[in-house]
């Protein structure tokens, strides 16, 4: 009588063993499950790029993706054709909730105003930067929907 | 949303523990399979000390460290908790001692919680590492052993006992941490690693040389490598330790005894199971005791392994719990392991990041290399398991390193610092983690995969103390008298021999001398394990982790004429076999000297090297010489002496072992030895083809088991009849040498070799006897053909007036 008693308790002692780690497991799926919607909850984050050549020529592409890239080659999400624009020029992407433009180490450099893009700096809207001859302004729609995520 | 995680894991662990304390309150009744006993109570001390702290800890980081990971905390709880029990269940008076430590140490670890930041570690990193270091030395010259003997390791005062190299790793953890945090961001040369590597080589060598802790030293260079390979993320690093580690195992093989023991204990244990071997063997054999489910805590018997609460204590796990235990606990290890690597990810600096990185490599590392010691997947170390073992600086440094990861963990706030190189965290990670996998894999090997076949070993003591819980079958004679029998209560049960002269056939079980005999060879049916329904085994393995009750076996002897038969062969040193010489069935089987085995513990020793070998049985085991005892059958053959013996020899089957229950003399494999050897009982099996109408019956004793199902179930013979010689050349024969009074037919023998002396007395029933015929054959290790004709006449006549 007591083995079988005894023996109840032996499994329910298992169970509650194999309880704590499935618990364990099955929160941390569900805080797997939640990053995924989270992100897939947020809005997709959208950026339109003017660009005024030295010709005055001007080309406006929008882009929904995160990450733009602006060259001479055609390859480059932004393809321009100018002369003093290396083949993979600049970057401009997304992270960290914001847009940063980047230097690709091109030959002439990229500038805001005055000052040369050195390291990855936030790029706010209606911002204009400079590769080369031709003048990029950018413009993005506001993000505040998901930061109350 | 984490504290009540962390509440809840911690309800869970107290519902498993709970579970767990009142198993082992119902243990005792399980074992006397009685409610009438004294339970086991003081197990709920070591719960109520564990209730008490934790939810105090509990409560302290919810207060304090509200964004701290809420798993680490409720797992290192559950198998402190788990350790603590176990300790308790193998021995209360270390398992207090533990209570006390756990106390401590969760309280500590509550108190550390107010802790505001944890800058002053890496402020003095340098007096730190200082304190531990005087500490250890301060131990090569005072250290002590809490047991008296062994490696020094302790500091003590009065009952109190400090082993300085546990905080001396966090205390290592700590300091490399700090001071590659302050080197990194300028460029790190590798001349900036020279310096701790000294202060590390210095502590390793100390502990090797004068503390001879192989275990310690392992740790110390791995918990070096891993925090310098992580903080440099540099491959070399890996190589030289690899190097280092291999050299110290090498010096420590040739010029440390107790290192070169450990090393030859794990490379060959099946060399020396009872000297050097003995703790490892003993380990697996418990883990193999346990199987999947585990005997339940408080039924097995994991006291047998030496230094069960420290070093052993995954092997003591492994017996009570089971593979699914051991599994679940490498599991929530694994958790501590994961977590605490995502606590050094998220890290919000460096310094934080290789701390918590460090200290979640000191649990890996240590309970990798205790637990695969264990089970022989690395040489056995005298190391610590994390928060399990028992050892009161191990549990204190466990848990203050546990608090540094919870401290480190609280920052969900702030961003994690910028990693330039993730690979040598998943790198770690995997290792780590794939090395609690092998454990997990090699648990399983032992416990099911070469489990049964251990337990077989005949130093598995636990067969012993099962036999002292479940009653073994009886032995009894031809008419149901017992021979050997099963007495006392349960959990005394003794085996007590009745009728002692028959004891160099039937044998022994003892827990010194082991078994021999028919004890040895109707062993499984003695235990239940044959001749039960399968089903009824398992469930009494499962229910008490021990064998079915025994079942009687039937023998062929009559005692009456075996007393009769000892009577006369007192003080005689020979051997006497009377056999049915139709069925085969041993009516008698007499060896003397004889010894009494309800004295063994006392005259064991002796007996073993006794002269006149009483422990053997000379009716099977014996062999002499033949001489003329051939006469009748050389006549029945129809050849003389002068004819080739080995054909004579073959046809009465000297040359085949006869096939029975005993063990039997093997046969000399000589090509053509000019002494022919037999045992008396093969000389009896002869004789009986003369009783027999020339046909050779196979020996017989063990007659039938008594099954609980079916009733007496009869056991065949083991071998079958052969036809020796023509049934009218055998009848002749007997004839032949009939008696005077015609009553039965005999010879009588000698033989010489050397200085021995041999009497034989071969005899039977004439052929034309109604009820079945008898055979019977004498030895007499002198020359006293007297006696034997007298024993011989009074045996057959009695035999033959039942």
């Amino acid at each position: 009588m007591t083995a079988i008693l005894v023996l109840i308790l032996r499994f329910a002692l298992a169970i509650a063993l194999y309880t704590f780690l499935g618990w364990v497991l099955s929160i941390l799926w569900q805080e797997v499950k939640q990053q995924g919607e989270l992100l897939a909850s947020q809005k997709k984050p959208v950026i339109k790029v003017l660009a005024k050549l030295e010709s005055g020529k001007e080309v406006q592409q929008r882009y929904s993706q995160t990450e733009v890239t602006i060259g001479r080659d055609p390859n480059c999400d932004f393809p321009i054709l100018d002369e003093a624009i290396s083949a993979h020029h600049a970057r401009v992407s997304f992270h960290h909730s914001q847009w940063w433009l980047e230097d690709l180490n091109s030959t002439n450099g990229t500038f805001i105003g005055k000052s040369k893009v050195s390291v990855p700096v936030v790029l706010i809207a209606s911002d204009e930067f400079k590769c080369g001859n031709t003048l990029f302004t950018v413009d993005m729609d506001a993000l505040s929907e998901k930061l109350d995520l | 949303m984490n504290r009540i995680i962390q509440s809840r894991l911690l309800l869970i662990s107290g519902v498993f523990l709970l579970l767990q304390t009142i198993i082992l309150t119902l243990s005792p009744a399980v074992h006397a399979r009685s409610w009438v006993v004294d339970f086991r109570f003081s197990p709920w001390i070591a719960m109520g000390v564990w209730a008490l702290v934790v939810a105090r800890a509990d409560y302290d980081i919810s207060r304090k460290l509200p964004d701290a990971d809420p798993y680490l905390f409720p797992a290192a709880a559950l198998i402190s908790g788990w350790g603590i029990l176990t300790i308790w269940r193998l021995d209360p008076i270390f398992g207090a001692r533990q209570a006390v430590w756990l106390g401590v140490s969760v309280g500590l670890l509550a108190l550390g919680t107010r802790l505001r930041s944890l800058d002053f570690l890496r402020r003095y990193k340098y007096s730190l590492l200082l304190c531990g270091l005087l500490l250890l030395a301060i131990t090569l010259v005072f250290g002590t052993n809490p047991s008296g003997s062994g490696p020094r390791l302790w500091l003590g005062y009065d009952e109190l006992y400090l082993q300085p190299s546990e905080p001396l790793k966090l205390l290592l953890a700590v300091f490399l941490a700090a001071y590659l945090a302050d080197k990194l961001p300028a460029r790190l040369r590798t001349i900036h690693l020279l310096y701790p590597t000294i202060i590390l080589s210095g502590i390793v060598i100390l502990l090797l040389v004068v503390q001879r802790d192989l275990g310690t030293a392992a740790i110390f260079t791995a918990l070096f490598t891993f925090i310098t390979y992580l903080a440099t993320g540099r491959k070399r690093v890996l190589l030289i330790a690899l190097i280092l580690l291999s050299l110290v195992g090498v010096a420590g093989y040739y010029f440390v005894d107790i290192v070169h023991a450990r090393m030859n204990a794990w490379l060959n244990p099946w060399d020396d199971p009872s000297g050097r071997s003995y703790q490892i063997i003993q380990a697996v054999m418990a883990i193999a005791n346990g199987g999947i489910l585990g005997t339940g805590p408080g039924l097995g018997s994991p006291g047998l392994i030496p230094v069960a609460i420290s070093d052993m204590i995954y092997a003591a796990i492994a017996e009570e719990s089971g593979l699914l235990g051991t599994l679940g606990l490498l599991a929530i290890i694994s958790l501590i392991l994961s977590r605490g690597l995502r606590a050094a990810l998220r890290a919000p600096d460096l310094y934080r990041r290789i701390l918590a990185a460090g200290i979640t490599a000191y649990f890996g590392i240590q309970t990798i290399l205790i637990v695969g010691g264990n089970i022989r997947l690395l040489p056995l170390t005298g190391v610590t398991l994390p928060f399990v073992s028992y050892g009161g600086s191990s549990l204190l440094t466990s848990f203050i390193a546990l608090l540094v990861l919870i401290h480190i963990s609280n920052h969900l706030d702030i961003d994690p610092a910028p990693l330039l190189k993730p690979q040598p965290y998943l790198a770690s990670g995997s290792f780590l983690l794939l090395g609690l996998l092998a454990c997990a894999l090699a648990t399983g090997w032992w416990s099911v995969v070469r489990g049964p076949d251990l337990l077989t070993r005949p130093d598995n003591r636990r067969r012993l103390i099962e036999e002292s819980y479940v009653p073994r079958g009886s032995l009894l004679d031809t008419s149901s008298t017992a021979i050997n029998v099963t007495s006392g209560a349960i959990g005394t049960y003794s085996r007590e021999y009745k009728y002692v002269d028959l004891a160099p056939i039937t044998g022994y079980t003892d827990s010194t001398y082991g078994q021999a005999g028919l004890e040895a060879s109707l062993d499984e049916y003695l235990r239940g394990l044959k001749g039960n329904p399968t089903s009824m085994i398992f469930w009494h393995h499962l229910l008490y982790g021990m064998d079915p009750t025994g079942l009687d076996v039937r023998l062929s002897i009559d005692l009456y004429l075996q007393s009769r038969a000892d009577e006369m062969m007192i003080s005689q040193r020979g051997a006497v076999v009377l056999l049915n010489a139709r069925s085969g069935e041993i009516l008698v089987m007499a060896s003397h000297p004889t010894f009494n085995p309800n004295h063994l513990t006392e005259s064991g020793a002796r007996l073993l090297t006794d002269p006149d070998k009483p422990l053997i049985n000379r009716a099977t085991l014996g062999q002499y010489p033949t001489g003329t005892v051939m006469e009748p059958f050389l006549d029945a053959l129809a050849v003389d002496a002068s004819a080739n013996l080995n054909e004579v020899y073959e046809s009465f089957g000297f040359n085949t072992p006869p096939q029975i229950q005993l063990p039997v003399a093997p046969i000399p494999t000589e090509a053509n030895p000019t002494i022919q050897r037999v045992s008396p009982l093969q000389m009896a099996l002869a004789a009986a083809t003369l009783s027999n109408h020339g046909i050779l019956p196979p020996p017989r004793i063990a007659m039938a088991v008594r099954t609980p199902v079916e009733g007496w179930v009869p056991l065949s013979a083991l071998g079958s009849p052969m036809e020796a010689i023509q049934a009218t050349a055998a009848d002749e024969t007997a004839l032949a040498y009939l008696t005077n009074d015609q009553s039965y037919w005999k010879h009588i023998g000698q033989a010489q070799e050397n200085e021995s002396l041999v009497t034989w007395f071969i005899g039977g029933t004439p052929p034309n006897r109604q009820a079945a015929p008898l055979a019977l054959v004498i030895v007499l290790e002198a020359t006293n053909p007297a006696l034997a004709d007298r024993i011989g006449r009074e045996l057959l006549i009695d035999a033959m007036n039942p």
